[in-house]
């Protein structure tokens, strides 16, 4: 059995609602029920053999091909199996999903990640605004799982995350890990402006030292950190080469709230 | 006494009975590989045997860099009571007193397990409120911040209700000196066995014990039977030109793990051959109603 996979035909007129195109909710349905589900989110009914070619019978892995930023909610609520993305993949990919893993070839919209609980995200492209973010009437950001960003993050990246880890490979924008809960963040390139801003516990963790600092981040200096060295070791063997070595300069913050947050920059 | 021998020593047709016991792993890493044994040989003093030390314990093996999850020179310590909860009591003590105190050290799981110990989740306590918590790869471990920077500490280890405590070799010989090399070779032997350990001093005993005594409260007196000073006015065990016995005590995760390393010691004891002073390999036993496991000498060197 071959990977289940939706190739899309043309771009679509409207913005599409993926969120049904899930390993759990495909399970046992014939190609025509999957064709006749609805996806549209104009007021004219819209369904998936509207917009998609099918092939393939395997529902426990999904192929999206051709996507672009319009096609929302891939993956969102996930929670067995595997979303492959050839393309880029709209907004809420991923959101609040509960297990599996989702792998994006291109970019995608924002909250990517938003909510989500567990599982592991791999977005190749960038990432747009509040990804591992938090969704509108959930009281958290991310919970769990591991959300990698191959490119550029967008501004709000991890806010108000609980739990979990986001790799960010490319540039963050600004208020990246704002109002953190706890949970990790790792920057391998820059980001924007406040940085931590509202961090209550967490740990962000700088390869490249940030510009631009809050001055409500409070300085404990230079010195050895053996967790660092566990990091490195895991994320190794996840696939994500990193240099951490043991050195970093430590910042509690944010003072403002509850101060028990690091900022770890690489020495 | 039977007719087995090996190198002309003879294996007494005999069987050494042990007992279950509550056990778990840990491993302590450490900025060398000094240093991770200090930690270790610490924690596992005073825990020779459960009958006044709380605890039996002792370093299984030496870890190199890449077998750690900190990449740090470490060593495996096993860990060995009666029940769950002395183990738990035993645990935190030895833990927070022992490594939690030694420089540069952080300690982690050893054992997979159902069942759990809990490690860094009681000693996080000592954190005041500022130790984090980090769960990396689905297993949660501890940030404690100490003089020397961190004390990093996994949330918990295994355990196992299927350890085994006292698997014991005797060795009895013409000389102490004869004895005494023979079981150093011994100990080393079982040493390269995974799984176990021998928690008397340097793995050797030299006053086995027989249970009760002559005085009221005495749990434990010596085990006449074996005491060469003694063939004359008591029941002895020993032909009269045995010089020295010394005993080998042996604790495992598994019953298997303790019969590999009763084989193993008798092998290395019999390397010397008799012509070296050793006469007899024998075991410990109490009858054979007290500890459900028996490890008889003839099968294990089979």
């Amino acid at each position: 059995m071959t990977a289940l996979a939706f190739e899309l035909k043309e771009k679509p007129e409207q913005r599409l609602d993926l969120s049904p195109l899930i390993p759990s909710r495909l399970k046992g349905l014939k190609a025509r029920e999957i064709e006749s589900l609805s996806i549209g989110t104009a007021r004219g009914k819209l369904t998936v053999g509207d917009v998609f070619k099918l092939k393939g019978s395997d529902a426990g892995t999904i192929r999206f091909t051709g996507t672009d930023g319009r096609c929302d909610k891939i993956g969102a609520d996930l929670d067995e199996g595997e979303i492959l993305v050839d393309g880029d993949a709209g907004a809420y990919l991923g959101a609040g999903m509960k297990r599996g893993r989702i792998e994006v070839k291109g970019d995608t919209g924002a909250l990517a990640g938003a909510s989500m609980n567990s599982g592991s995200i791999a977005i190749a492209g960038n990432a747009g605004e509040r990804a591992g973010g938090i969704l509108v009437g959930e009281t958290m950001g991310m919970k769990g799982g591991v959300l990698r960003i191959g490119g550029k993050a967008g501004p709000m990246l991890g806010e108000r995350m609980r739990r979990g880890l986001i790799v960010a490979e490319g540039d963050a924008g600004d208020y990246a890990g704002a109002r953190v809960i706890a949970g990790t963040i790792l920057f391998k390139r820059s980001v924007g402006k406040s940085a931590g801003y509202g961090l209550r516990r967490g740990s962000l963790i700088f390869v490249e030292e940030p510009k631009d600092m809050l001055p409500t981040f409070g300085d404990c200096g230079v010195m050895e950190f053996d967790y660092l060295r566990l990091m490195e070791r895991w994320l190794r063997e996840a696939g994500i080469a990193v240099k951490l070595g043991d050195r970093a300069r430590r910042l509690m913050g944010d003072m403002s709230v509850l101060g028990k947050g690091e900022m770890l920059i690489l020495a | 006494m039977s007719e087995l021998k090996i190198k002309g020593i003879t294996v007494v047709d005999t069987f050494a009975e042990a007992f279950p016991m509550v056990g778990t792993r840990i491993v302590i890493t450490a900025p060398s590989l000094e240093w991770a044994l200090t930690a270790a040989r610490t924690m596992t003093g005073f825990a020779t045997s459960v009958i006044a030390c709380g605890a039996e314990a002792g370093i299984e093996r030496t870890l190199s860099p890449d077998e750690t999850l900190d990449g740090r020179p470490g060593a495996a310590v096993l860990l060995f009571t009666m029940d769950t909860n002395k183990l738990q009591t035993q645990l935190r003590n030895r833990v927070g007193q022992c490594v939690l105190t030694s420089p540069g050290s952080a300690c982690f799981a050893g054992l997979e397990g159902e069942k759990k110990l809990k490690l860094g989740a009681s000693l996080r306590f000592f954190g005041d409120g500022w130790q984090m918590s980090k769960l990396i790869g689905g297993r949660r471990f501890w940030r404690i911040p100490v003089m020397d920077g961190e004390f990093l500490c996994e949330a918990t280890t295994g355990l196992t209700k299927k350890a085994v405590g006292g698997g014991n070799l005797l060795v009895l010989g013409k000389s102490h000196a004869a004895v005494l090399a023979a079981c150093e070779r011994a100990v080393h032997a079982i040493a390269e066995v995974p799984d176990v350990i021998t928690p008397f001093p340097g793995g050797i005993v030299r006053s086995g014990s027989k249970v009760g005594s002559k005085y009221k409260g005495q749990i434990a007196s010596t085990n006449d039977a074996y005491c060469p000073t003694l063939k004359a006015a008591v029941n002895t065990a020993l032909p009269l030109g045995v010089e020295a016995v010394m005993e080998i005590v042996i604790d495992g995760l598994t019953k298997e793990s303790i019969a590999k390393a009763m084989r193993a010691g008798i092998h290395a004891i019999a390397a010397g051959g008799a012509e070296a002073g050793v006469t007899h390999i024998t075991a410990g036993n109490y009858g054979g109603n007290l500890g459900p496991h028996h490890f008889h000498l003839k099968e294990i060197v089979a």
